[in-house]
């Protein structure tokens, strides 16, 4: 089948701007512009039921909609922060296929009729933003995008900017305040970024991932039902799956939504190397719950519902898989770490809790573990989650209580035999 | 009232007004929220996490608007399924909350256990100790045991100086963000912030001079733990020795209310001794800030320079002598001197000692000459007509109001008035600064006007003549103005050169105008404070709350001053007719006036009633030491005309005693009463004497009713520290405007201008001076300038002249060294002097002058 946004996969050059035209590039843009009103291109995101691929899955249409019509001035922001640990699907689609995001951002912004585009980078991004610079201008010259885009009396700029570094400016409302130039923290909501007083500069803003973007011109010019058909009514369309970890092919892999976890890590990512048993999936990054890798879960649907039955989230699909030999207290250990160095460091719980069992964890693993550590290894995570200003809070709970109530025993061998991790799953990177 | 809802806190309704917020909704009605970043003059962030409720709404039927029912006939609830922060949400109808269950209750005590975990717990050496909102509500929530292993604790620099003024705990600090919050969006001074991320989060100093804003100490109050301290008081003393006595700021027309706290000190020989100065609340004049003038500047009041004795002038030597010797000495000299004495009083003398002094006046002479001192402001009889109505309160102007502040540098002026200005224009209140430069509230204003200096008078009459070619004069008000006719006929064909100025003025609802007098002469300034009158009694802009005039006195009390009977023209005929014999109280002009300096020298004797050895004092035949507003009671008028007490704080200096006293101990000697026995009954006297001040008495000014929002006490945690008013919030005297049988008169006003040839200069005032009184507080040296000038830009280039640079000002026969400040404030022509930088006079009022550079 071919591929609907990795699409470099069948078309090499792709990122080139001829290429891309001569490939019904920018189709649907014109078709946008030229067929329907910015509200019939709501309508048909909507029909299509495409669900964000940042991580929370929420009906992309539908947030398009809440962007009041009476607002003056309007934005769009692409979310390129990706920082989720085991998350690398975006970069492949900037890289890769760029004019294809930057479509999609377009026919958003003529939908929400925004008048600037701003494309938010992860800091480590500079030289796929200065690549972008260009490929903006391809695209300015062609009259896609800048003053009166395709003859119409719709102007619209593109914009790019840096991020310093920071994980959480992935966090949307974190990233609006990154882009105005504040300290990175999210914001109260209300106001959600589409309301009055919530958006960038306080304007209406739509906010979407990269992913989620690349997916608009394929509706535009095939329609919401072709859409539709792929993956399922609740979760359809094609998703991007980072496969990472212990995996004998690591990489993009995109696939309808609905496929199952078996025939997505053996069939196509080649299983798991060396002959070993798979013990645990991170099926969204370091952020949600680790799920056992039990039948029951191997053949289960790839859906945002069904992931979620399971216990855990698809979030942004960013596979991390671990084999038998992985020492789960470990891993755990790890990305608590991750979350208290990324915790923005605003709300009590997230900044002290992630602080709290950072020292636990490191103390767990010097072997110097006690009984009660383990109560506040299963407590503390309960204190912080769904107390929190962001999501963030709740991630960090994830891994330590997934693993905690899942992994029970190898936690409780830290506390009778001081042995630390064994060499090989403990890179030099762990600290 | 506004528009209310019913909201259901616990089970019980209350009503509370619409929009406002949950946390403060419920503190009306009597619940306790906790919470720690949360502060009621500031907007949420919902940080802290400690305010967590159960929130739900009550379920409407859709057709009917009714609440559905269950089987009970209770209304039916939609929860929330996860505990809110109370502190983001806001009121509406049918909100529902729980604060007081099990899972509410849970959730806080959680929060309060993070917290703890990275606190240094350093209670028994905290300067907030005893007054600490973590210590407080760590007693109402939170786990009695810590399962925190102490030695997995942060460790953290303690004592970091954000500046010289205030020092950070970095162990301390919960992260609320309500400094960062407090000078950001209160004060609008980018001077904090939150540096990294996580539990390195940080709060830093991006400012250079760093924490550079003159209200820091506010950010002391409101921080929820002892992380930020003062360099007056930390280490200082304990918050429960402390004894708190009311007071107002003795150094501005605000009249902040303040709270001296007070203890028994082994410094101060045992006796009770100011330890510091803090807000007291009074959400009619200054909330609850004060600026680090009034929080910092009381150090005169135990100062080892302090005069403690009568001093007699022996040929060049001072005696040491007691009173009755110095009241004999003046009596007799007084007695003689009949008409040919004057009378100068100071601008922080209180009511009680303005009254005794002008009784003491009375006695040498029927018409006796009665001045204030500094003398470059005038207009009372404007201000009794159009003052701003009683009961206004600057924090309730908002969209429907417009400000204009004209002719003053408002924050170097009246610190709190201006916060509360830029507040003011933050919520939509329309600002119009008008001044002969650009100063800090331009920032803030919906309209600047930067006229010639010398035309304040004729803009601010403009205003006036744009109110008639636009129809807004008020004809049921004007009804009760004699004159409006003829003024408005004199208006006519008035030149209006600030048009939109002059209607963003005249399109809101209220108007209050700030009427200082920077570059005017004192004739101008007459014609200035008559041209406001003019405009508010024309479009009806008095006699109500939130409307009329407000003049930026300099000083605490020369509004009391002008109410008592004193005035500045007697000061400035005092020029032409020097007397032979001058009564000085606390008033320092040889500090200011090169001529007066000619005439106190000429003089034959001179008596002087001070705390300091001044230069002006150096004139006198006689000192008197007189008592600091710390050790005695009082009243200051403030300039919105409200009469405040302040009470004895610390035991006396040496012999000194209260002004009010020393001139009744001499006009007894005159033949006058036996000198009253309190402070109390002086203005027992005042109230029958003065028709102003009928209402007065000590015990109506003491009348406090409950304020919101709740600070002080239990609810630290809610206000911070400021202090709860116990002492009275004071009476305002009603200007004629309110007083609706009252026959109200406007003129038309002089619109001369000054001509001045060439360069001239224009004295300016700084908040940071080296005023006699301000001048002992050590700690603030470093923020008080050295004398410089600013100087127009091209005019600096044209004389070969830069930034930094030491010139010589010629200007009224004399030369001054000064430091040329070149940084494009000063306009084309004008040289600005800071008053009171240096002792040596340099001008008062605007003057031709000359720039030289020195050598090379
Ligand atoms: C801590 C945190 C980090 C996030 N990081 C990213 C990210 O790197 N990229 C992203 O697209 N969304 C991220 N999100 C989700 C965004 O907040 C937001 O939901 C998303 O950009 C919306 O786009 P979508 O509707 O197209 O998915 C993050 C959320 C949280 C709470
Ligand atoms: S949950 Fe963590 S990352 Fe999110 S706002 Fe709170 S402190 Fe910041
Ligand atoms: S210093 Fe005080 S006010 Fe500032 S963030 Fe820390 S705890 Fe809050
Ligand atoms: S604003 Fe004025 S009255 Fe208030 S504290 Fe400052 S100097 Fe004192
Ligand atoms: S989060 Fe509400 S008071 Fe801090």
């Amino acid at each position: 089948m071919e591929h609907i946004l990795l699409r470099d996969l069948d078309i090499p050059d792709i990122w080139q701007f001829d290429t891309y035209m001569a490939n019904g590039g920018y189709d649907g843009l014109k078709k946008a512009v030229a067929d329907h009103t910015p509200d019939e291109v709501i309508q048909i995101v909507m029909d299509s039921n495409l669900r964000g691929r940042g991580g929370a899955g929420f009906p992309t249409g539908r947030k398009w909609s809440f962007i009041p019509k009476d607002a003056e001035i309007k934005y769009v922001t692409v979310n390129a922060d990706e920082s989720e640990p085991g998350t690398f699907k975006d970069r492949q689609l900037l890289e890769k296929n760029p004019h294809q995001v930057l479509e999609g951002s377009l026919i958003t912004a003529y939908a929400i009729q925004a008048t600037a585009v701003y494309i938010y980078c992860r800091g480590e991004f500079w030289d796929l933003a200065h690549e972008l610079e260009v490929r903006i201008e391809e695209a300015r010259a062609a009259n896609l995008l800048g003053e009166n885009i395709l003859g119409t009396d719709w102007s619209c700029d593109v914009h790019i900017h840096l991020g310093a570094g920071a994980y959480i400016c992935g966090e949307e409302s974190a990233l609006l305040n990154s882009l105005q130039g504040l300290l990175g923290q999210p914001r109260v909501r209300p106001p959600f970024p589409a309301q009055h007083g919530g958006g960038l500069y306080y304007q209406p803003t739509v906010v979407n991932n990269v992913e989620t973007l690349a997916n608009v011109p394929w509706i535009l010019l095939n329609g919401a039902e072709a859409y539709r058909s792929i993956g399922t009514p609740e979760s359809p369309g094609p998703k991007i799956f980072c496969m990472s970890g212990h995996v004998e092919k690591p990489g993009n892999y995109e696939l309808p939504l609905g496929i199952t976890f078996r025939e997505l890590i053996y069939e196509h990512a080649g299983g798991i190397p060396n002959g070993k048993e798979l013990k645990a999936i991170l099926p969204s990054g370091a952020s949600g719950p680790v799920l056992v890798a039990t039948d029951e879960v191997l053949d289960s649907p790839l859906t945002y519902e069904s992931v979620e039955a399971l216990g855990s989230t698809l979030g942004s699909a960013s596979f991390i898989l671990m084999d038998e030999d992985t020492d789960m207290v470990w891993a755990a250990a790890k990305m608590n770490h991750f979350f208290k160095h990324e915790s923005c460091g605003k709300c009590t719980p997230c900044r002290e809790g992630t602080f709290w069992l950072d020292r636990v964890y490191e103390r767990l693993l010097r072997g110097e573990g006690t009984a009660r550590d383990l109560t506040i290894l299963e407590n503390v995570p309960r204190q912080m989650q769904g107390v929190t200003l962001c999501a963030l809070g709740d991630f960090a709970a994830n891994p330590v209580l997934s693993t905690v109530t899942q992994f029970r025993a190898e936690y409780e061998r830290y506390i009778q035999s001081p042995e630390p991790a064994a060499a090989s799953n403990m890179p030099d990177a762990a600290r | 009232m506004a528009e209310t809802v019913t909201i259901t806190i616990d089970g019980q309704q209350f009503q509370v007004p619409k929009g406002i917020n949950l946390v403060d909704a419920a503190k009306m009605s009597g619940t306790d929220i906790p919470v720690f970043c949360y502060h009621p003059k500031m907007d949420p962030v919902g940080m802290c996490r400690m305010c967590l409720v159960e929130l739900g709404s009550v379920v409407t039927n859709r057709e009917t608007g009714e609440p559905d029912v269950d089987d009970n006939g209770d209304p039916v609830v939609r929860w929330f399924p996860k505990l809110q922060t109370a502190c983001t949400q806001t009121v509406s109808e049918g909100m529902v909350v729980r604060g007081a269950t099990q899972r509410v209750r849970d959730a806080r005590d959680d929060i309060l256990e993070f917290i703890l975990t990275s606190h240094p717990l350093d209670c028994p050496i905290c300067d907030k100790g005893g007054e600490c909102p973590l210590q407080n509500l760590t007693m109402a929530y939170g786990p009695g045991e810590s399962r925190f292993v102490f030695d997995d604790k942060i460790r953290l620099d303690k004592h970091v100086p954000l500046g010289d003024l205030i020092y950070l705990d970095r162990e301390r600090c919960i992260q609320c963000a309500r400094c960062t919050r407090f000078c950001d969006e209160v004060v609008g001074d980018d001077v904090l912030a939150f540096h990294e991320r996580g539990r390195r989060l940080q709060i830093v100093t991006i400012s250079d001079p760093p924490f550079d804003t003159k209200f820091s100490g506010n950010t002391t109050d409101i921080c929820p733990v002892g992380a930020l301290t003062t360099a007056d008081f930390r280490f200082g003393a304990r918050p429960w020795e402390l004894d708190e006595v009311p007071s107002i700021c003795p150094h501005c027309p605000v009249g902040c209310n303040i709270s001296a706290s007070t203890r028994l000190d082994r410094d101060f020989g045992g006796k009770k001794v100011i330890k510091r100065i803090m807000p007291r609340q009074n959400e009619h004049v200054n909330e609850i800030w004060i600026c680090d003038k009034g929080r910092f500047g009381h150090h005169h009041a135990r100062a080892e320079e302090r005069l403690t004795t009568p001093l007699l002038r022996r040929g060049d030597e001072w005696v040491a002598v007691d009173w009755d010797t110095a009241y004999s000495e003046i009596a007799g000299r007084l007695k003689k001197a009949g008409d040919n004495v004057a009378f100068l009083a100071g601008n922080n003398l209180s009511n009680e000692d303005l009254w005794e002094l002008r009784k003491l006046a009375h006695r040498t002479s029927n018409t006796p000459r009665l001045g204030v001192w500094p003398a470059f402001m005038t207009g009372a009889d404007a201000v009794a007509q159009a003052g701003v109505g009683t009961g206004t309160r600057l924090q309730d102007m908002g969209p429907d109001s417009a400000i204009l502040v004209i002719a003053s540098d408002f924050e170097e002026e009246a610190p709190v008035w201006w916060l509360q200005v830029k507040q003011a224009a933050d919520r939509g209140a329309k600002v119009v600064v008008a001044n002969g430069r650009p100063t800090k509230l331009d920032r803030y204003a919906t309209e600047v006007v930067h006229y010639e200096y010398g035309d304040a008078v004729a803009v601010l009459n403009s205003f006036a003549a744009r109110a008639r070619s636009k129809n807004k004069i008020d004809a049921d008000f004007t009804a009760r103005v004699d004159g409006a006719a003829e003024l408005e006929a004199e208006l006519k064909g008035t030149r209006v050169p600030f048009a939109d100025a002059a209607e963003t003025l005249l399109d809101a609802e209220d108007l209050v105008i700030f009427a200082g007098g920077e570059g005017l002469t004192l004739d101008q300034h007459r014609e200035l404070m008559q041209a406001a009158a003019n405009l508010l009694l024309l479009t009806g802009h008095a006699g109500k709350p939130n409307n009329g005039l407000v003049p930026v006195w300099p000083g605490a009390n020369l509004q009391g001053a002008f109410d008592l009977g004193f005035s500045a023209e007697t000061t400035a005929a005092l020029a032409d007719q020097p007397p032979t014999v001058w009564f000085i109280g606390s008033a320092d002009p040889a500090a200011e006036d090169a001529a007066l300096v000619q005439s106190l020298a000429n003089a034959e004797f001179v008596v002087v009633s001070t705390q300091f050895m001044t230069p002006t004092a150096a004139h006198a035949n006689v000192i008197l030491p007189a008592q600091s507003f710390a050790e005695r009671e009082g009243t200051f008028t403030n300039g919105m005309r409200r009469v405040q007490r302040f009470y004895t704080a610390q035991g006396p200096v040496g012999d000194t005693l209260p002004e009010w006293r020393i001139y009744a101990n001499i006009g007894a000697r005159l033949g006058g009463d036996k000198p009253r026995i309190s402070a109390a009954l002086v203005m027992r006297d005042i109230t029958q004497n003065v028709p102003r001040y009928a209402a007065m008495a000590y015990p109506a000014l003491a009348a406090v009713e409950k304020q919101f929002p709740d600070v002080g006490g239990d609810d630290l945690y809610y206000g911070g520290t400021a202090y709860t008013n116990t002492g009275g919030l004071g009476i305002q005297w009603p200007a004629n405007a309110e007083d609706e049988s009252a026959r109200l008169q406007v003129r038309p006003v002089q619109l001369d201008g000054y001509q001045i040839e060439g360069l001239f200069a224009v004295p300016v005032r700084v908040l940071y001076d080296r005023s006699t009184l301000f001048e002992q507080s050590e700690m603030m040296h470093t923020h008080v300038p050295e004398p410089f000038a600013e100087i127009n830009n091209q005019d600096a280039a044209h004389i070969g002249i830069v930034d930094g640079e030491v010139i010589r000002l010629n200007v009224n026969g004399a030369q001054h060294l000064l430091t040329a400040r070149v940084n494009g404030q000063a306009p084309a022509g004008v040289v600005l002097v800071p008053q009171l930088l240096s002792k040596t006079p340099i001008v008062i009022g605007p003057a031709a002058c000359a720039i030289e550079k020195i050598g090379e």
